[in-house]
């Protein structure tokens, strides 16, 4: 049997401003993830850096660990590799006071 | 069914025996052909997130699907028992809301369709909401449900696209409703683009649903917000007449006489269509969870 991978959309055409994060996604079955951002807008303002949450309930989060910088430009991407994560993982950020961007947010499993 | 050879005494005996004795389909009581049996251990087995249509640009996306998220495999993990686990594997297929009142979600199989015939539709599901509180939290999940989306053939007559919609209503606004409900009130239809090949509407609108007859039912619950039991549905579909012919749910056969699915014109790139989505929708501000155990679709041919 081939090993599982699934791609999952944590978020995808949402505008982004303040405090921003992915819904909860949970992939315990999973041995290693990798999490892209894609800007699909030409992103307003200083774009500032993300974390990597886990999680023991989906519902209490402390940083993983992994950062990534919000992309800068229209279609620009960006990516965090992670391994080691429990159960639960989401991606946070908080935009500075006028900017904003609008993002897709993949997420990439594997078993 | 014209192409279906001829059901013996010899294979129904045959069937029924090596299907009692497989754990894994003797919960089931599918027809003769299973089209497609997902347990959950193997991956999403083909359960995506439902995507709405779009042109040019992800804004002209309705907001009813804009708001979908991809479906995920999950232990049922709980803050106080850790994981509640599936029937009989550790894996259910999990669809979340987000935590705003009326929101939802949907996951769908996609598939095209062999034979105009009896199919079948099987699955055992629970819900429940997010465990924010140390509350019941019994009248948080507004609904869960399934639906089809179907179309004939490109040489059939008179095809339309037909899509039954069920849905356990089981709270409004705080009351604790508890009720089967079927739609057949379309959405208003867009077009996409200029093309004039895509168009689109939200036929999980939060109106125009309409009771089962003697539709109540109390499911099992449990006592508190993070302990669920699994429920059986079989819902059952001539994709000849296009007719809903049977529905359970656990202990409970319901009259589907008055049952209506949606139908509408034939569209342009859906011939053959066989899909099947289940959806969760939450009442207030906390996630609904709607997790499914196990599916098998049959179909009589």
């Amino acid at each position: 049997m081939l090993p599982e991978n699934i791609t999952a959309i944590l978020a995808r055409n949402e505008t982004w401003t303040g405090e921003a994060a992915t819904e909860p996604y949970e992939a315990g079955w999973a041995r290693e993830a990798v999490l892209f951002v894609r800007a699909l807008k030409t992103p307003v303002g200083r774009q500032p850096e993300a974390v990597i949450e886990i999680s023991p309930d989906g519902m209490r989060w402390l940083p993983e660990g992994s950062t990534l910088t919000m992309p800068a430009e229209k279609d620009g991407l960006a990516v965090a590799r992670i391994t080691h994560f429990g159960n639960w993982l989401r991606l946070r950020t908080q935009m500075p006071d006028g900017a904003a961007t609008t993002v897709l947010v993949t997420l990439h499993l594997k078993a | 069914m014209l192409n279906a050879p001829p059901t013996d005494d010899l294979e129904a005996t045959l069937l029924r025996a090596m299907r009692l004795s497989n754990p894994e389909l003797s919960r089931f009581e599918p027809l003769r052909r299973i089209i497609s049996h997902d347990d959950f251990s193997r991956g999403h087995c083909g359960w995506s997130q439902l995507v709405g249509n779009y042109e040019d640009t992800l804004d002209s996306m309705l907001p009813g699907y804009a708001q979908h998220t991809s479906a995920m495999l999950s232990t049922l993990g709980h803050w106080d028992a850790g994981s509640h686990g599936g029937v009989d594997s550790s894996y259910a297929l999990k669809i979340a809301t987000r935590p705003r009142p009326g929101a939802q979600n949907v996951a769908i199989k996609r598939l095209a369709m062999r034979e105009r015939g009896p199919i079948r539709f099987e699955a055992y599901v629970t819900f429940k909401p997010e465990a924010t509180e140390l509350k019941l939290g019994d009248t948080d999940v507004r609904s869960f449900g399934f639906l089809f989306d179907l179309q004939g053939g490109d040489r059939d007559h008179g095809v339309e696209r037909v899509m039954p919609h069920m849905r356990f209503l089981n709270a409004g606004n705080g009351k604790h409703v508890q009720k089967w409900q079927f739609k057949s009130q379309l959405s208003e239809m867009r077009k996409l683009g200029d093309t004039d090949k895509t168009a689109t509407h939200y036929h999980l609108a939060p109106d125009g649903w309409e009771d089962l007859p003697n539709g109540d039912q109390r499911l099992c619950y449990n006592e508190i917000a993070t302990k669920v039991n699994w429920n059986y549905i079989r819902f059952d579909f001539d994709l000849a007449d296009m007719r809903a012919t049977s529905f359970r749910c656990n202990d409970r056969e319901f009259d589907i006489s008055g049952f209506e699915p949606m139908r509408i014109p034939a569209m342009k790139n859906l011939w053959c269509m066989l899909n099947f989505c289940f959806f969760a929708e939450t009442d207030v501000a906390k996630r609904a969870f709607l997790y499914v155990d196990s599916v098998c679709i049959s179909g009589d041919f």
